[in-house]
């Protein structure tokens, strides 16, 4: 960034008169003080600035492909449900799962991982979204049933898993 | 002193920005986003939920998920926007005692800060954890059109989420804040802000100091989502008159369905033309069913049409209001994502007969602003230290009369640059250091500022001796330049008190000099850079045909006389092309010498010409600071 010239020159001690010698030397020990602080300071910003854009060009090589990796789910999802559809009428051929698997493996090698969830597990906001409730045998407010897998790249979240929600007794109670 | 932090409270999403290293910057939340969705929840297992979290479960907790509180802070009861909004808001509103409004969440009832208060809690934490420091005060934004009530409801809501609240700032202030149009004499700015479930147009008039809203309008029911969903209907029913089948009833379907839709907007921003592709969206007894269909940009906005005429039909009676004829808007600001549609921007620009402002993102452009004013509050912090820049390019001449720039125009200082440079000719034992100051490419185009002489350099081949020449500029700006021999040690050096010292027209005439100049400065060069390589191919062809003696068969020798012979006639013809085609002839016949030396066994070989070259021009091995 560019700054206009406006340094402002401290020194004004000529015009004083006579100061006191004590005066001066404290004076000029605050003056020391003050620049080496900030003499510090300037050192410990760039040091700081320095880490900071390693952390960000880290994140930048992790999560830069999110975007694009994200645009990908929804072909897996096409997959997904081609399959269980073909697997309904018996013609799943082997190499369809293979070419699924294919596109998997691409997208696992840059760190997209698809979340386990488990029927009667935890209803759990940070991975999962609530799509719906049905009547289940699992406990209310689990799991029923996963209508979409949910998808990680490393730590991140790129698309909670789409679940529905086994239904409260309490409500069925309320809404009869 | 701890930073204070600016925040957009928007009715479906917030954001967060700080200032850092002298600019406004959007702060992530936990969840790596840069907006946070407005909705807080308390989840069936009775846990406290806010921003997207709270999204996730909305479907099936309704009535314990609390959005768009915006609509109903700091209003009465009975106002008639809050009787509008008790019918379609899914959770349940009552009025307080104190005539106010209350919102029943999980088991208790909270009013309308107390819900916005979590939501300003959690852009707290989540600041403070990705600032690493303790964040105590903020600026919040609101509309134009918020009263007092609605204003002090939004900074209590502040204060129970722990901040001290420095401002509460009009959003279309923050925006013309983030456009750095505050800076600006007597100027009327029109602030059109299309959000997600809102459309809001300010008038505001700079004036000194202070930004004043003339006018203000706006509708609280119109917005970005209306598009989706009228883009989701026509889906909806295009597809059912193609393959007979309605989505609709199918909530899966649906969901695809509206993702899809949304993609395919954004998409119609950048592009004319977008393919919603929805393999299996769903079954009949035939079998499976997909969805295919195009949507064009023209279609898009024939479906839009109608919104987007009423929002310029509200910016016309606001710009009435105030008196004003379209003439007298110096500016226009465009604010919300919706903007980014090419049709919107063009009807804003139509209306105007001029192009708004819309380069900063502007889902972030109020939390920006918000965050210069608050850095503008912060003002007197000890720690900026003003730092100086060169104004100007400074170098040396190197070989043809090039100018050769050590420390660019605009390197801040003080700053050090160290180069090793070069002899030009066999055998020289002195060269002289020109330094020199400008943007043109040439030497002599430049201005001298000291000259001086480094000899006692030994005898040696031309591009053997290492001459390290380094500038430094101090704090004041005061450049020293030195040149060392670093076989001998032998150094000379010299202190130029005044290098920075020209006036700000002196520099500008420069610079437009320089920019004047580019291309033929450019040509100049490329044809001394030539000059200098066909010399040193010269050089190294001659010599290497001396060395080589007999070993070398005569049909090469001859070959090689000819093509040197060749390039020096074309040298001083002033053609780049020319020089550089019998340059590579040249080197191409040099090869040869290699291949006959190392026989036939090895015609690829390491050749005399690869490990002999001298640096191509005279600078030399490499810069280190």
């Amino acid at each position: 960034m560019i700054m206009n010239d406006e340094v402002k020159k401290p020194d004004e001690g000529g015009s004083q008169p006579s100061p006191q010698p004590e005066t001066e030397i404290d004076q000029l020990k605050r003056k020391l003080d003050e620049y080496l602080n900030g003499w510090k300071r300037a050192k410990a910003d760039l040091i700081n600035y320095q880490k900071d854009e390693g952390k960000r060009f880290e994140e930048i090589m992790k999560f830069g492909t999110m975007d694009f990796i994200r645009d990908f789910i929804p072909v897996l999802d096409s997959f997904d449900l081609a399959l269980s559809v073909l697997e309904k009428e018996g013609k799943a051929e082997r190499g369809v799962y293979m070419i699924r698997a294919q596109l998997e493996d691409v997208l696992k090698k840059r760190g997209l991982e698809r979340m386990a969830v488990a029927v009667g597990a935890l209803f759990d906001p940070a991975l999962h979204e609530s799509v719906g409730e049905i009547e289940s045998g699992e406990p209310p407010g689990t799991i029923a049933e996963e209508i979409e897998h949910g998808y990680l790249l490393y730590d991140r979240v790129v698309r909670p898993a789409r679940v529905k929600l086994a239904k409260w007794k309490q409500e069925l109670t309320t809404n009869n | 002193m701890s930073k204070i932090i600016g925040i957009d409270l928007g009715t479906t999403n917030s954001a967060v920005a700080v200032i850092q290293g002298g600019e406004p910057k959007i702060v992530e939340n936990n969840e790596g986003a840069n907006t946070t969705p407005s909705i807080v929840a308390i989840s069936k297992a009775n846990e406290r939920l806010v921003g997207l979290l709270a999204k996730r479960q909305s479907v099936t907790n309704p009535k314990n998920t609390i959005f768009s509180v915006k609509r109903l802070i700091g209003r009465k009861w009975s106002d008639p926007e809050v009787q509008r909004d008790k019918a379609w808001l899914p959770y349940e509103i009552k009025e307080s005692d104190a005539g106010g409004v209350e919102i029943k969440m999980s088991d208790r009832w909270y009013k309308p800060e107390e819900i916005s208060a979590m939501v300003l809690a959690k852009i707290k934490a989540d600041t403070e954890a990705k600032l690493g420091e303790k964040i105590e005060e903020a600026v919040i934004t609101v509309p134009a059109y918020f009263d007092d009530s609605q204003r002090q409801a939004t900074k209590n809501a502040g204060e129970i989420a722990g901040f001290k609240v420095k401002r509460i700032l009009n959003e279309p202030t923050a925006a013309a804040l983030a456009y750095g149009l505050n800076k600006k004499k007597n100027e009327k700015i029109v602030v059109y802000d299309f959000g997600g479930g809102t459309f809001d147009v300010s008038v505001l008039e700079v004036g000194g100091d202070t930004v004043e809203v003339k006018a203000t309008g706006g509708d609280t029911h119109l917005g970005g989502d209306d598009f989706d969903k009228t883009i989701n209907e026509h889906l909806v029913k295009e597809y059912k008159k193609q393959e007979g089948i309605d989505v609709s009833k199918d909530p899966l379907a649906l969901q695809r369905l509206r993702e899809a839709s949304e993609r395919a907007k954004h998409e119609l921003s950048t592009s004319v033309e977008a393919e919603i592709n929805l393999p299996y969206i769903t079954s009949d007894v035939s079998g499976p069913k997909h969805f295919l269909l195009k949507l064009t940009r023209a279609k898009l906005e024939e479906l839009v049409h109608d919104y987007i005429e009423r929002s310029i039909k509200i910016l016309d009676s606001v710009i009435k209001e105030t008196n004003l004829t379209i003439k007298d808007i110096d500016e226009i600001v465009l604010v919300g994502g919706q903007t980014r549609m090419p049709a919107m921007q063009e009807a804003v620009k139509k209306y105007f007969g001029k192009d708004p402002h819309r380069n900063i993102n502007p889902d972030e452009v109020v939390a920006l602003g918000a965050a210069v004013q608050a850095g503008i509050l912060q003002g007197d912090v000890k720690d900026i230290l003003l730092l100086d820049v060169t104004p100007l390019s400074l170098g040396i001449e190197t070989r043809g009369g090039i100018f050769t720039k050590l420390i660019e125009k605009n390197t801040t200082i003080p700053t050090a640059k160290t180069q090793v440079f070069s002899t030009a000719a066999d055998s020289q034992t002195s060269v002289e250091i020109n330094v020199l100051q400008g943007e043109r490419e040439m030497a002599a185009d430049a201005k001298t500022l000291a000259r001086f002489m480094l000899d006692g350099i030994p005898p040696a081949p031309m591009g053997v001796p290492q001459i390290e020449v380094s500038f430094d500029i101090d704090a004041n700006g005061i450049l020293s330049v030195s040149a060392k021999d670093k076989a001998t040690g032998r150094s000379q050096s010299v202190r130029i008190e005044a290098s920075t010292a020209l006036s700000k027209e002196e520099i500008e005439k420069l610079k437009a000099e320089a920019a004047t100049h580019a291309e033929e400065d450019r040509k100049k060069r490329e044809l001394v850079e030539a000059k200098n390589s066909a010399e040193q191919l010269i050089y190294l062809a001659e010599k290497s045909l001396r060395e080589a003696g007999d070993k070398v068969p005569a049909d090469v020798k001859s070959g090689i006389e000819k093509k040197i012979e060749a390039l020096k006639s074309v040298k001083e013809s002033g053609d780049a092309s020319r020089l550089k085609e019998a340059a590579a002839e040249l080197s191409q016949e040099i090869q040869k010498i290699g291949a006959a030396m190392y026989g036939k066994s090895d015609n690829a070989g390491p050749g005399s010409a690869g490990e002999e070259e001298p640096p191509k021009t005279e600078e030399g091995t490499g810069t280190s600071n």
